[in-house]
């Protein structure tokens, strides 16, 4: 088992990579570079890809396709599904926001007129469907 | 966002959704929401944040977008998003905030 730390090692940071992303889903410093991923991915492909070229057993091949797949669904995932494509925006920092006036949960109407005068507002938009 | 508690702001959380549980959620986390519901997103049309056929069955949703306006209506922070997976830094809306002074 001891010849294998390699493959082990590279699933060992692939597993890790995916439970950090999780773990760290509430810190934004780690959350907002999402790429770290795919890096560690990439660094257990490597690893894994030495092993196998060294010695050509199943563990390294199992560890080496474990590393693979991962790689290209991270990937994927980064850069094709989690893509936000850039919208004509009309908000412009140092113009008014446009107004206007929508239910809250409870159905009453809020404005953002009515915090005019009162206190600053951040509005969040959010995708939704939870 | 509960760093932005005692700031003294709105915070108003736009989406489709009906959002009573999610008023509720805000309501136990003490967190400064109230929850609007765009439900035909004609409010995020107009403001130029419609991620059509963005959502995880097709729907239309919005671009994940974070605006901080000062007591006269304008404009003072803006973060539109390039991915789903990234959010704002609370700590960077709460020091926008803060700059508006008082």
């Amino acid at each position: 088992m001891i010849r294998y730390w390699p493959a082990l090692l590279s699933v060992l940071l692939s597993l890790s990579a995916i439970a950090g992303y999780y773990v760290f889903l509430r810190v934004p410093a780690v959350r907002n570079h999402p790429a770290l991923y795919l890096v560690a991915f990439a660094i257990a492909a490597v690893i894994a890809g030495a092993a196998t070229w060294h010695a050509a057993r199943w563990p390294n091949f199992v560890a080496l396709g474990l590393s693979a797949v991962l790689l290209i669904l991270g990937g994927y995932f980064n850069f094709v599904l989690a893509r936000v494509p850039a919208t004509p925006t009309v908000l412009r920092v140092g113009e008014p926001a446009p107004g206007f006036t929508l239910p809250d949960a409870a159905g009453a109407p809020v404005s953002l007129a009515s915090f005019r005068e009162r206190v600053p507002v951040v509005l969040v938009f959010y995708r939704g469907y939870w | 966002m509960t760093e932005l508690g005692d700031e003294g702001v709105q915070i108003l959380a736009i989406s489709p959704d009906p959002n009573e549980r999610s008023q509720e959620l805000a309501q136990k986390l003490r967190a400064p929401y109230r929850f609007l519901t765009d439900g035909d997103l004609a409010v995020t049309r107009r403001y130029g944040l419609l991620h059509a056929h963005g959502g995880h069955k097709g729907q239309d949703v919005a671009r994940p977008t974070t605006v901080v306006i000062d007591r006269r209506g304008i404009v003072r922070w803006l973060q539109l998003a390039d991915s789903i997976q990234i959010r704002p830094d609370p700590t960077d809306v709460a020091r926008a905030v803060r700059q508006l002074g008082s």
